[in-house]
């Protein structure tokens, strides 16, 4: 025993202020990870995407105090009463009035400072944004139906005259251009398993079930061209079922969906009842 | 050991034995993946129509102890022999052809990956309307009607390789993915595949011409792209004709001096915007229509380079309106062609302001 002792180097060291390493490197490194596009979530595009955010970095930096608090008061009965020449370490179960009232308090302040706390942020976000649904009557509102299948996305716009199952209807697999600025309203369908249609720059994220509409929404407020995912194992091919969202900017989307519009007319073959797969907005 | 009842542990180790016996891996039970009530096993082989002489000939260059010719092989007429036996030359109603061998075995493993991978769209009878094709348009592939659209080829019917490259490539824009599978299983499908032909059609056709995609050969426009491309303008709005389906790039005024044509001349309405063209591809009993893309919008299925923009356009795409450019226009035109479309692709595709702009200027000269 006393020649492992002696090989071991002195845990002395950690007694001060080296405890606050585990903190330190937990912040850092996440906010370092979080600048680099590959890792982090990047810049959201969305305008409900600063949620997101905030709700990360509270949740980011709440867990990291809550991690060095516990290793905190960890390490100090096991380097202050440890066993060593002069002190025999002893073993205690808690069981005392007072160890049971501290338990109690720690696990109370906890739950309301971590969760509590998220919980409500979290709840406020899905009814500020995440569940308020844009008006579909409103012009304004840019309305997509969305028909997943293994494994490809199926959008159709309504095209110019603005009303699902005509001739414009834009239809396009695994491309989605979107105007700037507008709320994008999504209804969602699958052919045959459960998909989730993920914009990660837009934050937004849905699942998309055979046999019902799913409705979200969103506000890209970046003009550029993005990634559609799907963020739901779907079977063999799932990771290649993505594709890319363009957002125009408003003129340049308004002249773009004349054109699609056209295109969709000319293409389109009145006899073909199979191909037409729009259903009624449902609000 | 106190604690450890042995007559438990006893009888646990049985009741694992026993199940690990019942259990039969994947490889041993042919319906392990299927589907309820489809059958996986082909019990009868196919005798299936192989590539022409050349293909043989080229074989024969990376395995010749398989290859050999020999010149009094099938009673004198003369071909490549297969030590192997899975390829022979035979007379059918009187037309020597070479035929390929296809075990029900080697079927059975085609049949069992189609059904996992490809029947979802291709349906379990390879119709080309399975659960998912519902809707689709384009509509997936029926391999009971042997036409196929990108594989290249200007045979009727593409070699296995063929049908390899565009299955491993996908059909970009479409729901048809670069298939990421081991060649052994590919190369099993399409044995597979090949084997839904109706009888006296496609691969069981004695008349059916099997061949690898066109010979890409040199580029004649290489180092002079610009000229390539001027040529190619004039050869899609003149000898070729494209504008007929696809959009013309052009005013109709510059149409008709490219064409020659007397003053006054005037050409189809909409000529920037491509024509609805009828198809050979039937879904439930019915023609589906096809549109020939408009370079600058919409995406191409087999490749944008100079050499899979030529292979399309000079193998044309069966099916379709779009013909077999090779032979009826020279190679350098072809080439002119290529070069041209790939511009308008690079030029505007995926660029809606520049786009925007260049369709505009087109259609606001106010004669199309």
């Amino acid at each position: 025993m006393s020649m492992l002792k002696a090989t071991l180097p002195s845990l002395a060291f950690l007694r001060s202020r080296w405890l606050g390493c585990p903190l330190a490197l937990m912040l850092t490194s996440t906010w370092a990870l979080a600048q680099d596009k590959r890792w982090g979530p990047g810049e959201a595009a969305s305008d409900y995407g600063y949620r997101f955010h905030d709700l990360f970095w509270l949740i980011t930096i709440l867990v990291s105090v809550a991690f060095a608090l516990v290793v905190i008061l960890l390490a100090i009965p096991v380097l202050r009463d440890r066993e060593r020449p002069g002190h025999r370490a002893s073993f205690d179960h808690g069981k005392s009035l007072h160890d049971k009232r501290l338990t109690a308090v720690i696990s109370i302040v906890i739950f309301i400072i971590l969760d509590a706390w998220v919980l409500v942020i979290a709840m406020q976000d899905l009814r500020e944004a995440h569940w308020a649904l844009p008006d579909a009557e409103d012009p304004q509102t840019y309305r997509v139906e969305v028909l997943a299948q293994q494994w490809a996305w199926n959008f159709r716009a309504p095209g110019v005259d603005g009303e699902f199952g005509t001739a414009d209807d834009i239809i396009t697999i695994n491309e989605l251009v979107v105007p700037k600025d507008r709320p994008v309203s999504f209804n969602m369908s699958s052919k045959d398993v459960i998909h989730a249609l993920f914009l990660p720059e837009m934050r937004m994220k849905m699942d998309v079930n055979p046999g019902s509409i799913n409705k979200t929404w969103f506000r890209p407020i970046t003009a550029g061209d993005f990634t559609i995912l799907c963020a739901e194992l779907c079977g063999f091919a799932h990771y290649q079922m993505s594709g890319k969202l363009r957002v125009l900017e408003q003129g340049l989307f308004n002249e773009w969906e004349a054109e699609a519009s056209k295109l969709a007319s000319t293409a389109f073959d009145a006899d073909d009842t199979e191909a037409q797969w729009a259903w009624d907005w449902e609000k | 050991m106190r604690g450890i009842s042995w007559q438990g542990l006893a009888v646990s180790l049985g009741a694992l034995g026993l199940l690990t016996s019942l259990q039969t891996s994947d490889d041993e039970n042919p319906h392990a993946r299927a589907p309820r009530g489809v059958s996986l096993v082909v019990t009868a082989g196919s005798w299936l129509r192989a590539p022409s002489a050349d293909w043989f000939a080229k074989q024969a260059k990376s395995e010749p102890s398989r290859f050999t010719h020999d010149a009094t092989a099938a009673g004198g007429v003369g071909g490549w022999v297969d030590s192997r036996g899975e390829y022979s030359l035979s007379e059918v109603e009187g037309e020597w052809a070479y035929w390929q061998w296809v075990s029900p075995e080697r079927l059975t493993a085609g049949r069992r990956d189609f059904v996992q991978f490809c029947s979802s769209c291709h349906g379990l009878d390879g119709d080309g309307y399975g659960r998912s094709a519902q809707h689709l348009r384009p509509t997936p592939r029926s391999f009971q009607q042997n036409k196929f659209k990108f594989t290249k080829v200007i045979a009727d019917l593409p070699s296995d390789e063929a049908l390899m490259n565009l299955i491993k490539r996908g059909l970009a824009g479409t729901p048809m993915l670069p298939w990421d599978l081991s060649d052994v299983q590919l190369l099993d499908i399409i044995q597979y595949i090949k084997s839904l032909s109706p009888e006296e059609s496609g691969w069981r056709d004695v008349y059916s011409q099997v061949g690898d995609p066109v010979e890409v050969g040199e580029d004649p426009w290489a180092d002079i792209k610009e000229r390539a491309i001027a040529r190619g303008r004039e050869v899609y709005h003149g000898a070729a004709s494209c504008h007929l389906c696809h959009p013309g790039y052009v005013t109709n005024e510059q149409l008709r001096v490219l064409r020659k044509d007397p003053e006054g001349t005037v050409y189809r309405e909409d000529l920037t915007y491509p024509a609805l063209k009828d198809s050979e591809y039937e879904v439930l009993g019915r023609a589906t229509k096809v549109m020939p893309p408009d370079f600058t919008w919409h995406q191409l299925r087999a490749g944008i380079t100079t050499a899979d923009l030529f292979q399309t356009i000079a193998s044309g795409i069966k099916g379709t309106a779009m013909p077999q450019w090779k032979g009826a226009i020279p190679d350098e035109d072809l080439w002119a062609l290529a070069h041209y479309v790939e511009d308008l692709i690079v030029s505007y595709k995926d660029q809606p302001a520049v786009r925007g702009a260049f369709m505009k200027g087109l259609r606001a000269s106010g004669d199309n």
